[in-house]
């Protein structure tokens, strides 16, 4: 079936940056109330630029696929330009699958952390 | 003869295609389908009576009037109660709410035990905390046994904390575990607490009355029992009811109104507050009348057999760790699994791909999941109009599932 294709399989199977930051400089987490998915991320600042993106969490294939992508995708992005976009457009750019409605809570959750990170 | 494959014809919903395959609805526990016959009601209800009710002086209002009057005889007579003790509110969520605040606040105080079960919806649970909230009384949960029962052992211990209020669901919608609860509400009796039972996955599968159970509450809702949403009932004794003040207040429950205070009327227009859902309450009353022309011990028959057939072909299906009781006597409903290695969501996505429609997640049974110690789980859920060959379906979709993550 389409959602599950090889791409999305390949980091549901082998999840990069899984683990993490010894002494991170912003963390965060968030939980999908409608399953109990939990999904953290920490990320290693220097000079506004994103030098290490680990995560780690419980999920389904979308969520772990997604957190695996998202960070693969911070790594050397400046901070500024990553806060500058829309959860929207950071799925767009980061994950770049799509999922039906009934799944799109699974696909943002990631995102939805690394965007509160700021406010934590 | 009791047919499922004839009664789907009944239902319009049967003739769609999802995914390009005929739809297998297996997700009845959390809304039923609804036959055509509740969907004509509400249709000629809007299209040739319907006024606003309790007004009188004109031939409509008089007509949407007596329907509504119809309807709660209709549902009083199906459940046991008395008419002047079947309130109509929206669900079961609603009706345990009215309990919850218009009992709960002036009955319960600081220190009072209020005891439930870990298997409850979250529908019977938070409003309960929300009434501890305001009142100080403290929440005891009975505990469910490895096996997916009722610990009945936990629950005599917890009795003796003297709870003013025990309330439990008649059948588990995560587990599907059918609690004795006629028993359950004697021995609370025996501690003089008052009863609420939550019916919402009983009454759409067995006969209940609400008399020869002998509890104080009872809540269900229409859209899971063949009606339409928007439709549920409370029913209450009428010594309870009568002494208690209303929920929600307007048009409709009172008896004279003054500047600065107003007098109620009588049960069970008390606790109905505003125009009333006339076409919902028309159409569960098709509902019943459709499950009455079928025969709740037919219908009762049918369901455990669904659950029997589920269980034998799902504890056949590798890595599939079935929840609740294995002997099917015990359940009523639904079978809810784990399928090892694979999140719930990811299952319900493949399956659906096959035009199989399951539930996944928590099923707003969050502490339940907690004690079982799982994150999310699968519930296949029937209603009169599965067949074996859904269950056959969801079966060889199963095998999809083990294409797709190689598990």
């Amino acid at each position: 079936m389409d959602l599950y294709k090889e791409e999305v399989m390949d980091h549901y199977e082998h999840p990069r940056n899984v683990g993490e930051i010894e002494s991170p400089n912003l963390q965060g987490r968030d939980s999908n109330a409608s399953c109990g998915d939990m999904v953290q991320f920490q990320l290693a600042i220097e000079n506004g630029i994103i030098k290490n993106a680990k995560w780690q969490g419980i999920g389904c294939a979308i969520t772990t696929a997604a957190a695996s992508k998202l960070s693969e995708w911070l790594v050397n992005k400046n901070i500024e330009d990553v806060k500058s976009k829309s959860e929207k457009e950071l799925t767009k750019l980061a994950i770049g699958f799509e999922v039906n409605p009934g799944r799109l809570k699974c696909l943002t959750l990631p995102v939805r952390v690394v965007k509160r990170i700021w406010e934590s | 003869m009791f047919d499922p494959s004839l009664i789907k014809k009944d239902f319009p919903i049967f003739s769609r295609n999802v995914n390009g395959k005929p739809l297998v609805y297996l997700d009845s526990g959390a809304t039923s389908q609804k036959p055509g016959i509740v969907l004509d009601a509400e249709r000629e209800y809007y299209e040739k009576h319907n006024a606003n009710v309790h007004r009188g002086a004109h031939t409509l209002g008089d007509e949407a009037t007596a329907m509504l009057a119809l309807a709660r005889s209709v549902v009083a007579k199906f459940v046991g109660g008395r008419e002047s003790e079947i309130i109509f509110v929206r669900n079961t969520t609603e009706a345990i709410n009215l309990v919850a605040y218009a009992w709960g606040l002036d009955n319960l105080r600081t220190g009072d035990v209020i005891l439930s079960t870990e298997m409850e919806h979250h529908a019977n649970l938070v409003p309960w905390q929300q009434v501890a909230e305001r009142t100080g009384a403290k929440i005891e949960l009975a505990k469910v046994t490895s096996g997916g029962l009722l610990d009945l052992e936990d629950y005599a211990r917890k009795l003796k904390l003297k709870p003013k209020l025990v309330t439990m669901a008649h059948v588990s919608n995560a587990l599907g575990t059918v609690n004795p609860v006629k028993e359950m509400t004697k021995m609370a009796h025996g501690v003089g607490a008052v009863v609420l039972i939550d019916g919402a996955q009983a009454v759409p599968h067995m006969r209940v009355n609400v008399t020869d159970l002998g509890c104080d509450f009872y809540a269900f809702s229409g859209h899971k029992m063949l009606g339409p949403m928007g439709i549920g009932v409370l029913w209450g004794k009428k010594e309870i009811l009568t002494k208690m003040s209303p929920f929600l207040t307007g048009g409709g429950m009172i008896n004279e109104v003054y500047p600065d205070h107003s007098t109620w009327t009588d049960l069970p227009d008390k606790f109905e507050a505003g125009t009333p859902n006339v076409a919902g309450a028309v159409g569960l009353m098709a509902a019943i009348e459709y499950l009455e022309t079928l025969g709740m011990e037919q219908v009762g028959r049918h369901d455990r057999e669904m659950v029997a057939y589920a269980i034998s072909k799902l504890e056949k299906v590798d890595k599939v760790k079935l929840l609740g009781p294995v002997n099917a006597e015990l359940r009523s409903g639904s079978v809810g699994f784990e399928y090892m290695g694979v999140h719930a969501h990811d299952v319900a996505t493949v399956l659906d791909s096959e035009g199989v429609a399951i539930r996944s997640g928590h099923h707003c049974t969050m502490v339940l999941h907690k004690s079982l110690g799982l994150a999310a789980s699968v519930r296949a859920s029937f209603n009169v109009y599965t067949t074996t060959d859904d269950i056959d379906a969801l079966i060889s979709a199963l095998d999809k599932v083990k294409k797709v993550f190689g598990k």
